[in-house]
């Protein structure tokens, strides 16, 4: 058991309020703890007072008994907690697999044979034993992940913590880590604190904590948590989709429970009511519910334009028959893309979606000329970017393009220097510059006035996002490529760079490429989605093509969005609900519409 | 470019330079190094390129693999070869104007080049047939009886092994933020050297940024997981000094002996 009494800690130089505000809390053997919470609200902070990483500026904590303060205990209580931290690359320290895991043990002095025994029994509840001799740079973001893992469970801890272990991974590699932790708690009787930003892995815990401003001020069961569903939304936090649903669904006066969690729970009920109901629909009443047909302000939508109207037949970028070899002529090389053909129009909002390694990243590359095809022609606004002598650097001008976590390419001294670099690098001068430099920290919702003296090192991480953001929108580009602008933020931050994206469309009329994993984002923000498979464009349509055969995204490693899913089964126990719904809006307006007969109003 | 830095290239194997301990490749190497540069005469030299083709052999290495780890020391070598064979005096032989070459720059020349080649051999065939790993600790072990002089030997194991880890992640990171500077207009590939090495601030900040990142996170993870310095710590792999070992280091003395021998039997001639 982990006792944390009265808990007070505050990080020295870092203003007034404290990261932990008399925080009380038991964890008892065989738990599946989730910590939710908002960045900043002190959900780290307390994971790392489990094992000694920090210690209580009052209260305490007792691990098993053991006052983390004493520094006596520091080893013991280090063995006993175990804990796996945000960043897959920068925790493994060996060059191959077994010689990470083995480096605890190690530590704790554990003789030889001992190690090698337990290092086999580690890498085999995560499953990871084939992998034992490798290099872990060759490992996917999931796997390094498992291996850090194994190298605390091959420790031997009651307890293991993990603080963000999911936030930086694709959706293959959560569920891979989720199934895994999951497996530890119930077979091998491990205790779990999941500390994370997705709402469906708290779903999975025997009891949910949510912090805010250092506090707990929320806990129970997940039911008991998401139907808070309210409450929640003020704290900045999301609830599992289903949750959501079904409390609008009430709201809107259907007589459903509200505390479901699952797509299955959510069948059961409405299919119950189905029955009961006594003016059942008409069977085979297709329901063109169409786009946006009720709006609720504070959520994002595609506006109600049809796609087709939002396009204009210029060409933004066009890629012809495009090839490209990694690595050509070494023994290393691989086929990134082959044959890829798509034409992007001026004033498109595109979502790009596939597996990781599908050669998403490499294709979004060809737009702005970074990468030259091997074969094939790439024309940029009309310009062949193949051709001899056409100034890549001039098209690059026109396409902007943020890769993923792009705070990570900052580096003058002053918010306003970075933002600057890349007109001034256009050889843009004062004072047009200034102007520029103006105008995208206000499109991106930063105060100029307030910040553009600050170095961006010390900006919050959303905010360096931001200033990455306006330092490519200074640049004036005619279309923006975004290679997962969310990744690694929590619900509040991804709600508000998506909103921004989609405001800088609709004002600017800018095209956009988005690169994302999220199958609801791009359902509901994207015209036109390609699908990217392999090497190739396997799918390009608009989301209700693409989401209609869900069969076949599965065999490219993809899904459909979670209410798509629902809107199937239901469809499937004869409830005559449109399966060309993504959103939960649009979840709920079909569904009262079947549910209460109003099918052909 | 960049991503075909090839540090510590291991080839696994299972021959007996493979099987042999780290430790004992490494002092073989140092003999080697040493008897290399005894060598004066044309047995001598002669003895050194028969006992490195035997270990060639036994290391069942690709030859063609390891010859072509020569390549990129193509210039340093023709230089070499054409310094001594131009600049020894002694016995002209033939001359051009200024240059001359004697009879003692050709065997200088000849000399010369062929340590070379016999010194990357065999340091190529270290580190191909040992893993990084293995070699850190090789390193430490060797180096642990100076603990007590204040070497710190453990440190500097784990400094490397940890630089070994790091290297390819963080060549990854420099190609993202070059293309990541190059899509917001910069220019690494013009104007002369000065603004060459100015355009490379934009790389080389954010690099550094985030390798103090990682290591601060890496330092962490490292404490979270009871690290505290080399002392009471043990290993998983169990060095085990084997009869092939004192066998490997017993010819490398018979061939530092043999080759000091013909320094003799030369004058004697």
């Amino acid at each position: 058991m982990i006792k944390v009494e009265d808990v007070s800690f505050k990080y020295p130089g870092q203003g007034e309020d404290p990261a932990l505000d008399r925080v009380s809390l038991r964890i008892d053997k065989g738990e599946f703890i989730a910590i939710i919470g908002h960045n900043g609200s002190g959900k780290s902070t307390l994971a790392k007072h489990l094992n000694a990483l920090l210690m209580p500026n009052s209260g305490r904590v007792l691990v098993q008994g053991l006052d983390t303060r004493d520094p006596m205990l520091v080893w013991q209580i280090r063995q006993t907690v175990g804990m796996v931290f945000q960043n897959p690359d920068n925790q493994l320290v060996a060059t191959v697999v077994e010689e990470d895991v083995a480096f605890g043990p190690e530590n704790l002095a554990i003789p030889p044979k001992e190690i090698r025994q337990r290092v086999e029994e580690a890498l085999d509840a995560v499953r990871m034993v084939e992998f034992k001799h490798r290099p872990p740079h060759l490992l996917s973001g999931g796997q390094k992940q498992r291996v850090a893992i194994a190298g605390i469970l091959a420790m031997r801890p009651a307890y293991l913590v993990m603080d963000e272990s999911t936030a930086m991974l694709d959706p293959a590699g959560r569920k891979e880590v989720l199934e895994t932790i999951i497996r530890l708690n119930r077979e091998h009787g491990l205790t779990v604190v999941h500390i994370t930003h997705f709402m469906d892995e708290a779903a999975a815990a025997h009891r949910v904590l949510v912090m805010e401003r250092g506090q707990i001020v929320l806990e129970g069961s997940p039911r008991h948590v998401f139907t808070q569903v309210d409450t929640l939304r003020q704290l900045g936090l999301d609830v599992p989709q289903m949750t959501d649903l079904a409390a609008s669904l009430a709201k809107s006066g259907l007589p459903i429970t509200r505390d479901i969690l699952t797509v299955d729970e959510m069948v059961t009920n409405l299919s119950q009511m189905a029955t009961r109901s006594n003016t059942p629909a008409s069977p085979g009443g297709g329901i063109k519910s169409g786009y946006a047909t009720v709006l609720t302000g504070s959520k994002l939508q595609r506006g109600t334009q049809s796609p087709a109207e939002a396009k204009t037949q210029l060409k933004s970028i066009e890629l012809e028959r495009v090839t490209y070899i990694y690595k050509k002529g070494t023994p290393y090389q691989a086929e990134a893309l082959s044959d890829v053909s798509v034409e992007i129009r001026q004033g498109e909002f595109i979502a790009i979606i596939g597996a990781t390694g599908s050669g998403k990243s490499t294709l979004v590359q060809h737009f702005n000329g970074l990468l030259k095809p091997t074969s094939g022609r790439v024309y940029l606004q009309g310009i062949d970017a193949s051709a001899k002598g056409v100034s890549l650097q001039e098209l690059r001008k026109r396409v902007g393009l943020l890769f993923q976590y792009p705070e990570h390419q900052l580096f003058e001294e002053t918010v306003w220097r970075d933002i600057s670099f890349g007109p001034r690098n256009m050889g843009i001068t004062e004072p047009e510059l200034a102007k520029r430099v103006r105008r995208s920290m206000e499109l991106v919702g930063l105060d100029p006035e307030a910040l553009w003296n600050r170095s961006p090192f010390s900006l919050s991480g959303g905010q360096m996002r931001r200033v990455a953001l306006a330092g490519v929108l200074a640049m004036e580009p005619e279309a923006l490529i975004l290679d997962e602008p969310t990744a690694g933020l929590d619900p509040r931050g991804r709600e508000d760079v998506l909103g921004l994206i989609l405001s800088l469309h609709r004002k600017l009329g800018i095209t956009v490429v988005l690169v994302s994993h999220s199958m609801e984002d791009v359902a509901r923000l994207a015209d036109r989605i390609l699908v990217m498979h392999k090497g190739r464009l396997v799918m390009d349509g608009t989301p209700k093509e693409i989401f209609a055969q869900g069969e076949k995204l599965q065999e490219f490693g993809l899904d459909v969005p979670l209410v798509t899913t629902l809107m199937h089964k239901l469809k499937q126990r004869g409830i005559p609900v449109s399966t060309e719904v993504f959103t939960v809006e649009e979840a709920r307006v079909s569904i009262l519409q079947a549910i209460r007969g109003k099918a052909n109003d | 470019m960049i991503e075909n830095i090839t540090i510590g290239q291991y080839v696994p194997g299972a021959s007996i330079i493979h099987r042999m301990e780290a430790r004992t490749k490494i002092l073989a190497i140092l003999f080697y190094m040493i008897t290399l540069f005894l060598i004066n005469n044309l047995v001598g030299l002669g003895l050194a390129f028969l006992f490195t083709a035997v270990i060639i052999l036994l290391s069942e290495l690709p030859v063609k693999y390891l010859l072509r780890g020569l390549r990129p020391l193509l210039i340093i070598l023709v230089f070499t070869l054409v310094l001594n064979l131009l600049f020894t005096p002694g016995e002209v032989l033939a001359q051009a104007g200024p240059l001359k070459i004697t009879k003692e720059g050709i065997w200088r020349a000849f000399l010369m080049t062929s340590r070379l080649v016999l010194l990357v051999l065999g340091t190529s065939i270290l580190t191909l047939t040992t893993s990084p790993i293995s070699l850190t600790d090789g390193i430490e072990r060797l180096l642990s009886p100076g603990k007590k002089l204040g070497i710190p030997s453990h440190e500097l194991a784990m400094m490397m092994s940890i630089a070994l880890r790091f290297i390819p992640t963080l060549i990854e990171e420099t190609m993202k933020i070059m293309k990541a500077q190059m899509a917001r207009g910069a220019d690494f590939e013009s104007g002369n050297v000065f603004q060459r090495a100015k355009n490379m601030v934009p790389i080389l900040v954010p690099l550094f940024v985030g390798a103090f990142r990682r290591a601060d996170d890496l330092a962490m993870a490292m404490e979270a997981r009871c690290y505290r310095g080399g002392d009471n710590r043990t290993k998983m792999k169990e060095v085990r000094v084997g009869l092939i070992d004192y066998l490997a280091l017993l010819g490398t003395v018979l061939f530092f002996g043999a080759t000091i021998a013909t320094r003799y039997i030369n004058t004697m001639i």
